[in-house]
């Protein structure tokens, strides 16, 4: 098959996955209902006179603080794209796997990953323009004019920050279950991950040079006024392409293993 | 006919032990919750108690008690292993609680195994008193693991409702890891969320209106109401 007949059926096998719709929803509502939620928190304090109390007073911030949730999304995304592959039918069904009909099809493991790395950076891409725009309007409605507090906040810097911290997220997600070809170790460690508890912060707290673990190093990309505990963040340049090195180097990994493997 | 409620529970931990994936859990929990408080022992202040070091990975052991919870019922939809399991047990609400009570017991297993392992593994290597619990007693470990087990059933639940493995899986570590959090910072009516009730059994005195009793309860009541919609939903449905 052609590589645009490739990435067409990869698009085609996302789009069908029920899963893969429940992430959107997960990224694009739930950031939209935090948002909300943050907004309508600054405005109250805002009015209560007690804004010292929230830390920042902007509604950009409010916005970004939903990033998170678009992360878990992104994770979402990306293992299921792969997990789905490696899940047996039912017995009744003769308990295949899809992965067999995708690499007869497509006998080059390359062409399908990079296909599905493709499919999947297009959708958390899309889903990423959308919600983030949106949660940022969602925000100045709610919040109004108040004079902003706190941490200097170029929106459109941190949007296209935001968007690549997903779409990487994304990507790594996708090349870690290529490896596992199960869902559910990576689901669970890369959504604890993507949270307050995360074990990055966590082995920050031991050695600084936990920032240069994947997720740390990009949190710049959206977050300003951000201290990983015990060091200084890396420039959200620098931690983009820390991050990208990173996915760049677990995909080639990841093309590795399928490649040496029978499926 | 129908098998004493006895010979049903040992069924569901018959098939719980079959799982892989929850022997994985129980046996990979000891070792991940010493890892973890070894790491924030050595990252703490001085001073701090070994039992304080303990219930700091809390967070991280509720992943633990949810895979339970979400692997028992998850595992019964994947395939057809749930025609099986409703031929021998027809009863829907019996089979629902003979299940609850065997996720009930692996969670306090792993739960238990976990916090012994982060206790002894915070004493040992944690700035403190060195005495495992001499500072905070002994009753903030027994509200985690009760927090603990709750919010595996709580997660058992959710996934006999939805029926999908995934799904609740990340439904609900979102809710207990990423939502509760945000919304935590934003405004404290996120006290009456699950594990913000829960936390109060380990964490007493943190909330100026629930006290551990009523953080505990808020907890049952979350997961009253989760068992007894997936009790419904059972029952009106064919598998």
């Amino acid at each position: 098959m052609s590589g645009v007949r490739t990435l067409t059926a990869e698009i085609g096998k996302l789009a069908a996955l029920p899963a893969a719709w429940v992430a959107v929803a997960v990224a694009t509502l739930g950031s939209l209902g935090v948002t909300v939620l943050n907004a309508a928190g600054v405005r109250d304090a805002v009015a209560a006179g007690d804004s010292a109390a929230l830390g920042y007073t902007s509604a950009v911030e409010a916005a970004f603080s939903a990033v998170p949730l678009g992360t878990v999304g992104a994770v979402v995304l990306g293992v299921v794209a792969m997990s789905s592959e490696y899940t047996p039918n039912g017995t009744e069904a003769g308990g295949g796997r899809q992965i067999t009909t995708t690499l007869t099809t497509t006998p080059s493991p390359w062409r399908v990953l990079v296909a599905k790395a493709l499919a999947v950076a297009a959708l958390v891409l899309l889903v990423a323009a959308v919600t983030v725009p949106a949660c940022l309007a969602v925000a100045h409605q709610l919040v109004g004019d108040v004079p902003d507090v706190g941490a200097p906040h170029d929106a459109v810097a941190r949007t296209v920050g935001t968007a690549v911290y997903w779409v990487l997220t994304a990507l790594l997600a996708l090349a870690v279950t290529v490896v596992t070809r199960s869902g559910l170790v990576p689901l669970v460690v890369l959504v604890v991950n993507s949270s307050m508890v995360s074990f990055s912060l966590l082995v920050g707290r031991l050695t600084p040079l936990a920032r240069f673990l994947p997720d740390a190093a990009g949190i710049s990309l959206f977050a300003r006024d951000w201290e990983p505990p015990g060091g200084v963040a890396l420039a959200p340049l620098a931690g983009g392409l820390v991050m990208a090195a990173w996915a760049v180097g677990a995909l080639a990994a990841a093309g590795l293993v399928l490649t040496r493997r029978d499926a | 006919m129908s098998a004493p409620p006895a010979r049903v529970v040992t069924a569901e931990l018959v098939k719980l032990r079959g799982l892989p994936a929850v022997v994985g859990v129980v046996l990979g929990t000891p070792v991940v919750a010493a890892t973890l408080a070894a790491a924030h022992a050595a990252a703490a202040a001085a001073g701090a108690s070994a039992g304080g070091l303990a219930l700091a990975t809390v967070p991280y052991l509720q992943v633990a008690t949810v895979l339970v919870g979400v692997l028992a019922a998850g595992t019964e939809h994947a395939g057809r292993q749930i025609a099986t399991t409703l031929t021998v047990t027809p009863a829907r609400w019996r089979h629902l609680a003979a299940q609850s009570l065997a996720v009930a017991a692996t969670s306090a297993l792993t739960a238990c195994a976990g916090l012994a392992a982060a206790l002894t593994a915070a004493a040992a290597w944690g700035p403190g008193d060195g005495v495992p619990g001499a500072r905070s007693g002994v009753r903030p470990l027994l509200g985690a693991l009760v927090a603990l087990v709750l919010v595996g059933l709580l997660a058992h639940a959710v996934t006999v409702l939805t029926r999908s493995l995934v799904g609740a899986l990340v439904a609900t570590l979102t809710l207990l890891l990423v939502v509760s959090p945000l919304v935590a910072a934003v405004t404290e009516h996120a006290r009456w969320l699950p594990d913000r009730a829960g936390s109060l059994l380990y964490l007493p005195g943190r909330d100026p209106v629930l006290g551990p009793v009523g953080g505990g309860l808020v907890l049952v009541a979350w997961v009253a109401a989760a068992v007894l919609a997936a009790g419904c939903a059972s029952a009106r449905r064919d598998v």
